[in-house]
């Protein structure tokens, strides 16, 4: 601005170079040192303006003639105020606009507090409670809280429940663990432990190890009886207990076992057996001794009375992913489980040791039959298209992602199927559908719109 | 300037007053009643949100009848003019302790016969039948409160006693009990739990010199029992062929099953299982509950110790 000024050489004005002086507010101030150092008088501006326009001297800079000059000071009153804080306080409540105008020098409380001051009562109101909304989400998803509300039994009711997973299948001395059985394990741990996490329940991580107290023993692969045994000692809030094989993966960590499963538990589970009966059990019991409560089929009816929870494959009872309550009826099975004298007439026949001696007793026993529920297999217990696949595809049994199914069991894996592969498989899907808003626009959007364009594939 | 009394003041109201409608409903604090009765109902949210399901609960027996005793009869095996003789004294003790005694409320014993050959054992020994009579017992009377096994060669001696109150009281169960003893006598390394209180029995048995013994035992009704007596009648223990059949069957169950054993109470022998010989056990004396004729297999030997015991027992029920 300075430099659209040519120099006025007006003798004795003292402005050997105006541009200097001419501050850029348009405004010049007297300087002492002027007329201290060669004696001329200070001179103000319209004096100067005067002097130079009625001088003699031929200038190619005439008065009023300039757009600055004319305007200046239009102009400079609309700028901004920058040190309007200190030079105009009264005119702030007029002038609302101007704070967010305000200049670096002014500190941000000041600032803060300048705009809070110029609110309405309303609007303060409304602000802090939005304020407050905000951080009670905060609060609320992003810090310990919703683990422990989730948690509490008498908010979320996660203590209520706990996961077993049997871990270190087989392993440990017995034979050599590779690379991908670490991998299986290592990925399923860190599901269960996930999802554990997100809904507050408790995971208990058992090692199945052979161990030499079963090694010889006729009780090997009863040690299910007592890891469930263990774990109702060590959490003593535990109302439910699941157990989980290794090869198994929750595909849908979004959903809590209260609403998939346990509180409408009389809505899912079917006591009788008939829905769906692979082993052609008679059911129910028809013996003339036996009260109307164990000759029924479906026990007394109450989801209360339902103490164990689970689901039956192509070939029966499965025992990869199953339910046990808390009660004195847990605590009989957990004892007559094994058994010697049933184990020693039936060892030939049990294959599945724990699982088909579990198929006898709910055959024989009355008792066992009134508080056993099943529920369908796809709820808790989905098989991959490997398992069970004698008869091709069938929906009562094998995982779809259409239906977003809970869990996915590998079972049976180990004999001549790829674990490592499906477990992979299955981990990339469930990530894939599990993917949050901000993925799925770059994935679904983004990058195929990319696609299209470029014809390369780009990675967001 | 000074006045005595200060300016009276205005009688005509101040104008813009708004008149409340209600005193206690200003504006304020309808915000304040608003805010609590939001906080009430979060409140009555919480506690009555769905809390699962509620616990089971199970089935509590009225009493009634207070004891069933349960005999299972081998009608094939022995005559009937002695099995009629034992029914006569089960039939009269269970009315000795129905209506003449009490005054209003009668609740009678009741007694239960089974029968072999009324149950499909699958090729069992017959003797099973005693199990699943006990079992049937628990159906036809659901609601009493003790049932009592007696087999079929025995004898109630005492109509004095009764089971509530001499074996099964909380109290006197606690001295009968023998504590932190060998189940199977006399090695076996399974004792009875030494902690157990009188009300934690459901299930009262004696042992005579061979072991364990299933001629006369109590049982408390309830889901323990029925778990108890189906475990018990497992088709797998039928067809183990036990020694003595159901006997052995009971401390193979006893030795291996802890939820049996917690619920166990070994009483002494001449609580309510004496013998009419005493080279197997504790011998009958004046003034016992029962008398078993042990080691008797035909009629004709049953018949013969029965006979010893016979005056003894009418003599007695008509005295009192």
């Amino acid at each position: 601005m300075s430099l659209s000024r040519s120099p006025s050489p007006v003798p004795g004005g003292g402005w050997s170079s105006p541009g200097l002086n001419i501050s850029t507010s348009g405004r010049s101030s007297p300087t002492r040192g002027y007329s201290g150092a060669n004696g001329t008088p200070v001179m103000w501006e319209s004096a100067r303006l005067k002097r130079a326009g009625d001088s003699g001297y031929p200038s190619f800079s005439t008065q009023n003639k300039g757009f600055f000059t004319r305007h200046m000071r239009r102009l400079s009153s609309s700028l901004p105020r920058f040190n309007a804080g200190n030079f105009y306080p009264d005119e702030k409540k007029d002038k609302p606009s101007q704070g967010s105008w305000s200049g670096p020098k002014v500190p941000l409380l000041g600032r803060l507090r300048g705009i809070l001051a110029r609110m309405g009562r309303k609007m303060k109101i409304r602000l802090m409670m939005l304020l407050l909304l905000i951080l009670s989400i905060v609060l609320f998803y992003n810090t310990p809280l919703v683990y422990y509300w989730r948690r509490s039994p008498w908010l979320g009711g996660g203590q209520k429940f706990v996961i077993i997973l049997a871990a270190n299948v087989g392993g440990g001395v017995m034979e050599w663990k590779g690379a991908r059985e670490w991998a299986i394990e290592r990925d399923s741990v860190r599901n269960k432990k996930k999802y554990v996490a997100k809904w507050g329940y408790d995971l208990e991580i058992v090692d199945m190890s052979t161990k030499k107290r079963y090694a010889h023993e006729w009780r090997e692969s009863w040690e299910k009886v007592d890891f469930i045994r263990s774990s109702l000692r060590k959490y003593p809030k535990a109302e439910w207990i699941w157990w989980l094989d290794l090869n198994t993966f929750i595909m849908e960590p979004t959903y809590s076992l209260q609403d998939h499963i346990f509180n409408n538990l009389e809505k899912h589970v079917y006591r009788d057996i008939n829905e769906y009966n692979p082993l052609n059990i008679t059911h129910p019991i028809t013996d003339d001794f036996l009260d109307a409560e164990s000759r029924s089929p479906v026990g007394d009816g109450n989801a209360n009375s339902v103490n164990l929870i689970l689901s039956q494959d192509c070939s029966g009872f499965n025992l990869g992913s199953f339910f046990v309550r808390r009660s004195p009826w847990i605590d009989r099975l957990l004892d007559v489980w094994w058994d010697p004298v049933a184990y020693e007439q039936k060892h030939m026949e049990w294959e599945h040791k724990e699982q088909d001696a579990l198929e006898q007793l709910y055959t024989t026993q009355p008792w066992i039959r009134k508080h056993t529920a099943f529920l369908p297999q796809r709820m808790i217990n989905s098989f991959p298209t490997g398992a069970c696949s004698e008869n091709g595809n069938d929906t009562r049994i094998h995982y779809d992602k259409k239906d977003r199914d809970f869990l996915v069991n590998m079972a049976g894996c180990e004999w001549g199927r790829d674990c490592w592969g499906e477990m992979y498989n299955f981990r990339e899907l469930s990530y894939y559908l599990n993917r949050n808003p901000w993925e799925r626009f770059k994935e679904d959007l983004v990058a195929v719109a990319w696609y299209k364009l470029t014809g390369r594939k780009v990675k967001l | 300037m000074h006045f005595a009394y200060p300016p009276r003041k205005s009688s005509n109201p101040p104008p813009y007053l708004r008149a409340a409608k209600l005193p206690g409903l200003r504006r304020s604090r309808l915000k304040v009643i608003a805010a609590a009765g939001f906080a009430f109902l979060v409140l009555i949210y919480l506690l009555t949100r769905p809390a699962g399901h509620g616990h089971y609960k199970s089935y509590v027996p009225t009493g009634n009848p207070p004891v069933v005793i349960v005999t299972a009869f081998d009608e094939m095996k022995y005559d009937k003019p002695y099995l009629d003789m034992i029914k006569d004294n089960r039939i009269q003790y269970a009315e000795k302790h129905g209506t003449g005694k009490c005054a209003d409320l009668c609740l009678g014993y009741k007694t239960f016969f089974g029968k072999v050959g009324d149950y499909d054992l699958k090729g069992a020994p017959s003797s099973w039948t005693n199990v699943v009579a006990v079992r049937h017992a628990l159906t036809e009377f659901p609601d009493c409160k003790f049932i009592w096994y007696l087999d079929q060669h025995a004898f109630i001696m005492n109509p004095e006693l009764t089971i509530e109150e001499h074996v099964m009281k909380a109290s006197k169960l606690e001295d009968l009990m023998i504590k932190d003893y060998p189940v199977v006598p006399p090695d076996s390394i399974i004792k009875t739990f030494s902690h157990l209180k009188g009300q934690d029995i459901d299930f009262v048995v004696t042992q005579d010199k061979d072991g364990m013994s299933a001629n006369s035992y109590v049982i408390r009704n309830g889901d323990w029992a029925r778990f108890f007596l189906e475990t018990w009648f497992d088709p797998l223990y039928r067809s183990y062929n036990f020694q003595r059949a159901e006997t052995h069957a009971l401390e193979h169950i006893v030795q291996w099953h802890p939820t049996v054993l917690a619920r166990l109470g070994l009483v002494p022998q001449r609580t309510l299982n004496t013998y009419s010989r005493g080279d197997k056990g504790v011998e009958y004396q004046e003034g016992d509950f029962t008398v078993i004729f042990n080691g008797c297999s035909s009629t004709k030997e049953c018949d013969a110790e029965a006979q010893r015991y016979v005056e003894r027992w009418r003599s007695e029920f008509k005295s009192t």
